[in-house]
This record gives C-alpha cells, sequence and structure tokens, in this order.
C-alpha cells in the first residue's frame, strides 16, 4: 500500500480578538485589539493509505474543519509538513487541486438558479474534462445516484437528500483520487443516508478513491470504514480500527429489568443501578466484569419477582460518547 | 472559454428573476434622471462653474457613470468579497484549479447595472459632441485612456475594500465613504472643490485623472501643463499596483487565518 496522504507535526495557531468590556470597549477595540491565542492542531500527524476510506472524527470544535482545509488547500498551516499526492497542498494549489474533490456538507458548490446539468458542465470546463470522459462518468454517476430527473431542475427545486446527490455527483466529475467529505450525511432521512453510504462505497471500490470523511453520525463509520482518526482539542488521541475500540467495550451489558410490581427501593450486588420507574429497572455491568445469564437471574430473583428481562451491548453513538468522556473531551 | 460559461450561467439566473431585474434597471433609471437634474439645475443658475461650462461636466458625469457601471457590473465579485467571505464561497474557489482573481471575475456578473453603462455611454457621447475642443488622433487616445482609467481606479479601490473585509470581516462604511463619496465628487471637474478635497482626490486616489485632468488638456485650457494632463490617465492607472500587493496579502492572510 502506498501512502497517499502524510501529516507530519501540523501546527495550527489562530488569534482570536478578544473582547473588551465596559462602557468604551467597542471604541477602544477599534484601535487596539488584545489577542487570544487559540491552538487548533497541536502537532497533528498521520498518515492514510490510498484506497482507504477513513472516518476523522471528534467531537464540535476539535479541529476537525481546520485538518479538512488544510488538507483542501485552503489554509496554510503554522507549522508542520504534509505531502497529498505528492504536493504540498496549499504551495501548489492550483496542481493540487485537480486531484481533489471536496463536499462541505452545509455550503453547496451548485448554482441556486440554473439547472444542475449547467454547473456540471461549468464544472467540466473548470476542471478541463475531456466530453468523452465526462459523458463517460456523468452516466456513471447518474445510473449510482439516481439523478435523470434532477439534472434539469435548479437546486432551489431540490430536497436536502436530492442536492447531497448532486452534491457528491459535482465533486465527483473530474475522478479526484482523493475525496473529503464533510458531513455528508447530516440532515439526510434514512433511505437517503443508505444511498450516500452505499454510493461513497461503489465510488471507492470502482475508482479506488481516497475517502476521508468527517461525521457525527457512528453509523456512517460502522457502515463505510473500519479505519478511524480520533482528534480532541487539537490532538490525535486514537488512530487505528474502530473494531478495537468496540472490542473495548463489548463485555459491557445494559440490562433492563421488568418487575411484577412496583419496587421502591432497588439494588443488585455487583451491578450498577442506571434507572429505576416504578416496575422497570436498568443496569449496567460493572468494569471488567463478565456478564453470565444465569447468575444474574438468580441472583435478582432472590429478592425480588421478575417478568421479563433483555440484554443489550453499547451502541455504537455510547461507545463513542465513552470514548469522548475517557479523554475528557466532553464539556462540562 | 470559461468566462463566457460564466456570463451565461449569469445570464440564465438573471432570467429567473426578470421582475427583479426590470425594477432594478428602472430604479437607475429613475436615480439617473435625479443626478442629470442635478447637473443642469446648477449650470441653469451660474453658466459656468469655476471656468467649467454644463456639457464639460456632462462629460465627467457620463465618464464617471459608464465606468463606474461597467465595473460594477463585471467585477462585482469583488465588490462582494466580504459577502463571499462570511458565506464560505471563498473556500470553494480555492478548491478549484482556476486562478483566483479570474474566478472572482466569474462569481457575480450584475446585468442590472447594464442599462447605467448604456445611459453613461449617451450622456458621454451627448457632451462629447457639444463640448469646445478640437480632436485629433491624440485626444481621441486620450479620451479612451480616460475611460479605461476610470474602470481601473474604480477596480483598485474594490480591491482596497475587498482586502480590508479579510481584516475586519464586516463590511466597513469608511469604505464606502471613498467609492461613493468620489463617484458623487467626480460628477463635477473636481478643482472646483476646496483645495486639500482636489489634492486628496488626485495624490492619493487618483480620481482627477479621470476627471478635470485629461478634460483640461482635451478643451486646452487650466495652470497646469498640459503634457502632464494628457498623460494623467495613464498614471492613474498605475494606482493598480499597489492595490493588487494589498489585496494579495490580504488574501494570503485569509488562508492563514480562515475565519
Amino acid at each position: 500500500m502506498t501512502k497517499i496522504i502524510e501529516f507530519k507535526d501540523i501546527c495550527k495557531e489562530f488569534k482570536i480578538p478578544e473582547k473588551r468590556k465596559g462602557k468604551w470597549s467597542t471604541f477602544l477595540n477599534f484601535f487596539k485589539r488584545k489577542y487570544r491565542i487559540i491552538n487548533a492542531l497541536q502537532n497533528v500527524s498521520f498518515s492514510i493509505d490510498e484506497g482507504d476510506i477513513v472516518g476523522y472524527i471528534g467531537p464540535n470544535g476539535a479541529g476537525k474543519s481546520t485538518t479538512i482545509k488544510i488538507m483542501s488547500g485552503i489554509l496554510t498551516p503554522t507549522k508542520g509538513e504534509c505531502i497529498i499526492n505528492g504536493y504540498t497542498p496549499w504551495k501548489n494549489r492550483k496542481e493540487y487541486v485537480k486531484n481533489i474533490g471536496v463536499v462541505f456538507g452545509q455550503r453547496s458548490q451548485l448554482w441556486w438558479d440554473v439547472p444542475i446539468v449547467d454547473s456540471f458542465e461549468l464544472l467540466k470546463d473548470i476542471y478541463k474534462i475531456k466530453d468523452s470522459d465526462y459523458k463517460e462518468t456523468l452516466d456513471l454517476l447518474n445510473k449510482a445516484l439516481n439523478l435523470d430527473e434532477l439534472l434539469s431542475r435548479p437546486l432551489r427545486q431540490l430536497s436536502l437528500g436530492q442536492k447531497m446527490k448532486c452534491e457528491l455527483a459535482a465533486s465527483l466529475l473530474h475522478r479526484p483520487k482523493i475525496l473529503f467529505l464533510d458531513e455528508p450525511t447530516i440532515g439526510l432521512d434514512a433511505v437517503t443516508k443508505l444511498a450516500v453510504r452505499d454510493f461513497i462505497k461503489y465510488i471507492n471500490k470502482v475508482w479506488h478513491t481516497t475517502i476521508i470523511l468527517t461525521t457525527h453520525d457512528m453509523n456512517d463509520i460502522e457502515a463505510l470504514t473500519n479505519k478511524i482518526i480520533l482528534i480532541g482539542k487539537g490532538k490525535i488521541l486514537y488512530n487505528g480500527s474502530f473494531d478495537t475500540i468496540k472490542n473495548k467495550y463489548a463485555n459491557e451489558k445494559i440490562i433492563q429489568v421488568e418487575f411484577a410490581k412496583a419496587y421502591e427501593n432497588i439494588s443488585l450486588n455487583g451491578y450498577e443501578l442506571i434507572s429505576h420507574d416504578k416496575n422497570v429497572a436498568v443496569f449496567k455491568t460493572l468494569e471488567n466484569t463478565e456478564f453470565h445469564t444465569k447468575s444474574f437471574i438468580n441472583d435478582i430473583s432472590k429478592n425480588y419477582d421478575i417478568i421479563d428481562f433483555s440484554v443489550n451491548s453499547l451502541s455504537v453513538d455510547e461507545i463513542l460518547a465513552r470514548l469522548y468522556k475517557e479523554y475528557e473531551l466532553q464539556e462540562k | 472559454m470559461l468566462y463566457n460559461k460564466y456570463l451565461k450561467m449569469h445570464i440564465k439566473s438573471s432570467l429567473e428573476y426578470k421582475a427583479n431585474t426590470i425594477f432594478l434597471a428602472t430604479a437607475q433609471v429613475l436615480v439617473f434622471v435625479a443626478e442629470i437634474l442635478g447637473v443642469w439645475m446648477l449650470f441653469e443658475r451660474f453658466d459656468t462653474v469655476a471656468g467649467w461650462g454644463f456639457y464639460d461636466s456632462l462629460l465627467m458625469v457620463g465618464i464617471v457613470m459608464t465606468t463606474f457601471a461597467f465595473t460594477e457590473c463585471f467585477a462585482r465579485g469583488y465588490d462582494e468579497f466580504p459577502n463571499l467571505i462570511k458565506s464560505g464561497s471563498l473556500d470553494r474557489l480555492l478548491v478549484r484549479p482556476v486562478n483566483i482573481y479570474y474566478q472572482l471575475f466569474g462569481a457575480k456578473i450584475e446585468f442590472s447595472k447594464f442599462f447605467r453603462i448604456i445611459l453613461g455611454i449617451v450622456i458621454s457621447i451627448i457632451a462629447i459632441i457639444n463640448i469646445n475642443a478640437d480632436w485629433n488622433a491624440l485626444k481621441i487616445i486620450v479620451l479612451i485612456a480616460t475611460y479605461m482609467c476610470g474602470c481601473v481606479v474604480i477596480f483598485s479601490l474594490m480591491l482596497i475594500a475587498a482586502g480590508i473585509s479579510v481584516y475586519t470581516i464586516e463590511n466597513l462604511e469608511f469604505v464606502n465613504i471613498i467609492t461613493n463619496g468620489s463617484k458623487e465628487l467626480a460628477y463635477y471637474p473636481l478643482n472646483i472643490y476646496n483645495k486639500w478635497l482636489t489634492r486628496l482626490f488626485t495624490f492619493v486616489i487618483p480620481v482627477a485623472c479621470f476627471n478635470y485632468l485629461p478634460l483640461s488638456y482635451i478643451i486646452g485650457v487650466g495652470n497646469i501643463p498640459l503634457w502632464l494632463c494628457a498623460i494623467s490617465p495613464f498614471l492613474g492607472i498605475l494606482f493598480i499596483i499597489p492595490c493588487l500587493i494589498f489585496f494579495n496579502i490580504s488574501l494570503k492572510r485569509y488562508q492563514g487565518t480562515g475565519t
């Protein structure tokens, strides 16, 4: 596997003007501003193999967008080296961007008032795509995303899901080697989400496109990729397979129990009571203990009359929340 | 050519809002009538103002109107630069393999200004026919250079405003005062104003280079050496150099800080 993206000790500092308080604040701010330095990225290093799909995750404000902006050549880092596809993005911007595609989930690259196909034709000229290549690519995208009836309509008439499909197609017309997706499934309904995920997988397979996506939807990660890079407070916290993290929490179980009648106080040795409402209680296994169904039933039926119970593992969202908590990323 | 594509897209977009474009154009005709009436009424009371006649001033109006409207129509992307930053559209432009200056020209074309360009040209022609000048080839070259100088200087002012917006994010009103202020002032030959105002708009912002200086040469009046007046529009064009440098620095800074 060849490495297509290499990040070495990238730092990014922002100067944020500090607001003064008081009567003359606006006046004073105009003349002399105080600045506060924010370290958006601190010695971030990682590498990504060609043809990989990598999930780039972290809570809001962790530095995800900053990284994407540096990788797409929009921002220049304060310090550090970065080689992507043989280029330093912020140095040979014009040459470099020919081989990348970028989708910002909440900002469009298509024209609001003209049919989508016209926007596509403009991109064809911007990227100097050959007629035959353009036709072939559009055909493929059309089939994969069902764009047919959308192409003749202007962007303003499309639903959020339809817009995202067109955005994806637009960013792939020039067949980039690397595709950056900034929250591609945000706000989409279940069916469209699945379609978008399938499409991302499909493009990765047919064109061998390297894909980096940021998302808050952990199901995206689970469906699309096995590799994640976790970032928090400007530092890389974890870089590796998602399964490893999942296995780490695999032992933890959530047990919901339904009783025959309502109990006042419920407690059970060896388990933590999470919630209790009338005749339903939820327990959690303690850390480093394994769950045994038989001993659980024995223990609980000694003191309580139970009707039913169910055992669940942690959901991916809960795992992520746990991970954030572990690294103290959660805002208090 | 890529620019033709941009042009076609903008025409298609404006056709979606026919009523809006027509209203805007109508409003501009009304403003135009008011502006012309203002100049006409002044010269109705005084035959000449500081030695300049009605048609001299009318030529100034023609030049200002044509060049402002032309620049506002075709360089709208620079005019709207603060909005491009705010909406994140600038990031979009930066991930395209095309020169950023070229893309900014294509980013927005304002067709409602088209009417004003035509009105400006009509006014210019009326004035040119009626002013008291012995036309020769050199004078025609200077006149053409004057129009070019006007477009370049106004574009340079837009570059400064766009550059400043990188630092402030907000669209600062004082920048508007300079651009719109110079427009209002330049309806009359600039040397009728206070000495300091004249100097400001000659040496700091070279509005005079597409105003009374070339006019002095064309009519052959005034106490400034005529050869200097003749080359003034060419000198005025040089104003773009520091402005381009400033804009370039600002753009680099944007890439350094983002928003």
